[in-house]
């Protein structure tokens, strides 16, 4: 630099450059709502009353389904096109912490839409740190102490007065690959849970856990999904039947993070949203009569859910018989940025 | 400290110092839905750090992409991974 002012640490990291701008503290933010993504479910059942061979009625609803994890909708003002960078306060840290992430980002007029998944209902709520370049920034001081600094052109780039970001940690980390590993049911029960493996990554100790705070968009998502079908047909009180039921169930998941110690960051998923569909049909006769067959063969999904209205998952692209955004499988497992801080630095 | 900066504000509490570590903005580039962009003139740092943020996800509840990238000198290349599930996705650069 010809000019200005470059302030490096004993490590010779940058730490002011006046040529560049700088993050400062934009505000301490609490959620305008909580919401959950509605379960997404269908089903009908034809003529199954009195039927004979067992025909099967349970679980048409949730029944061993995972419970969903939170959704906190947060509005962020701040000036200009680009988002503010939102850390997140957790409610706990610990082994035994929720999981939490920023799932949505949305320019929303002026404000900035932020919505922040927790895998686990909790009577706490996440908090947002928010940081923006001061360009951005239309908070006012009167404090005449500190040290401001312009680039070339005479745009203040670092400002004392307006809390810069302190990071005392940056890494990567990346998502577990699938959410649920191993059986995903058996009959008529479910097992969609999260299971699989948290990935840590560590960090330089630091003092206590619970001051941290940490950016970490969540990008990773995965959807799996089980499916059963049964059927029988034969003769019970002088009468011939066949019945025949068939079921989906899935379960959407959003990557999510948690500060597991003072010197490590967790990564899992949680249960983001979830759904069920089925179709159960049946019919009898005298034993002289003709059966009604209803042979669903393997598109039976493509056939049947195609006759049940697509519900309320609104952002789905939904191809003839597909209520879920895909199957079994992830989206964007590459390893992420996520940059920690502390609260106290701010409170 | 026994050597450094320190930065205080009017009530004496320290707001900075030389003693901690930081990330300076070098840049915010916006690739916009279901397009591959190379952006050109990134600062160049000794170190730097790119995080990626999904952007005007509407729900948040679908298939989205998000852009694969790559920072090679002062070029950051980001791909879209689909060509019709990818959401807009905003690179923050950060430099130290």
């Amino acid at each position: 630099m010809a000019h200005g002012l470059l302030v490096k640490n004993a490590s010779g990291d940058i730490l002011i450059d006046s040529d560049f701008s700088h993050y400062h503290f934009l505000g301490k933010h609490t959620h305008a709502s909580v919401t959950q993504v509605p379960d997404i479910t269908g089903g009908s059942t034809a003529n199954t009353g009195g039927i004979g061979g067992n025909s099967p009625d349970q679980n048409k609803g949730m029944q061993n389904m995972p419970a969903k994890g939170e959704i906190y909708i947060y509005s962020i003002p701040v000036n200009g096109t680009n988002p503010p960078l939102c850390f997140i306060k957790p409610t706990s840290t610990g082994s035994s912490a929720p999981f939490a992430g920023i799932v949505v980002t949305k320019q929303n007029g002026s404000n900035w839409e932020i919505r922040v998944f927790q895998s686990a209902v909790t009577s706490d709520s996440p908090v947002l740190y928010c940081f923006a370049p001061l360009s951005q920034i239309s908070n006012s001081t009167s404090s005449t102490h500190g040290l401001k600094t312009f680039n070339s052109s005479g745009v203040a780039t670092f400002d004392s007065r307006f809390k810069p970001l302190r990071a005392p940690v940056a890494g990567s980390i990346t998502a577990p690959t699938l959410a649920h590993t191993g059986s995903v049911g058996s009959s008529w029960n479910v097992s969609l849970g999260v299971n699989a493996s948290n990935v840590s990554t560590s960090f330089t100790n630091q003092s206590n856990a619970n001051d941290l705070i940490y950016y970490c968009p969540s990008i990773a998502h995965a959807c799996q999904k089980y499916e059963y079908e049964q059927s029988d047909s034969g003769f019970y009180s002088f009468r011939r039947f066949s019945w025949h039921r068939s079921d989906i169930w899935w379960c959407f998941y959003r990557s999510s993070f948690r500060i597991a110690s003072t010197s490590s960051l967790e990564a899992n998923y949680g249960v983001y949203a979830r759904g069920h569909f089925y179709r159960h049909e049946a019919a009898q006769s005298s034993v002289f009569g003709s059966l009604l067959g209803f042979l669903f063969g393997g598109a039976i999904f493509g056939t049947i859910f195609a006759l049940i209205s697509a519900s309320s998952f609104t952002n789905v692209s939904v191809d003839a018989g597909d209520y879920l955004p895909y199957s079994n499988s992830f989206r964007n497992r590459s390893a992420n940025s996520f940059i920690i801080s502390k609260a106290s630095f701010y409170d | 400290m026994s050597y450094g900066m320190e930065i205080f504000d009017a009530d004496g509490d320290e707001i900075f110092s030389t003693t901690d570590s930081t990330w300076t903005l070098l840049g915010v580039y916006v690739t916009n839905a279901n397009t591959s962009t190379n952006h050109t003139g990134v600062p160049v740092m000794p170190t730097r750090l790119v995080t990626r943020t999904m952007i005007d996800q509407i729900s948040g509840d679908d298939e989205a992409y998000v852009h694969t990238f790559s920072l090679s000198g002062s070029t950051l290349t980001t791909t879209a991974p689909s060509g019709s599930d990818t959401i807009k996705t905003v690179f923050t650069v950060f430099g130290k």
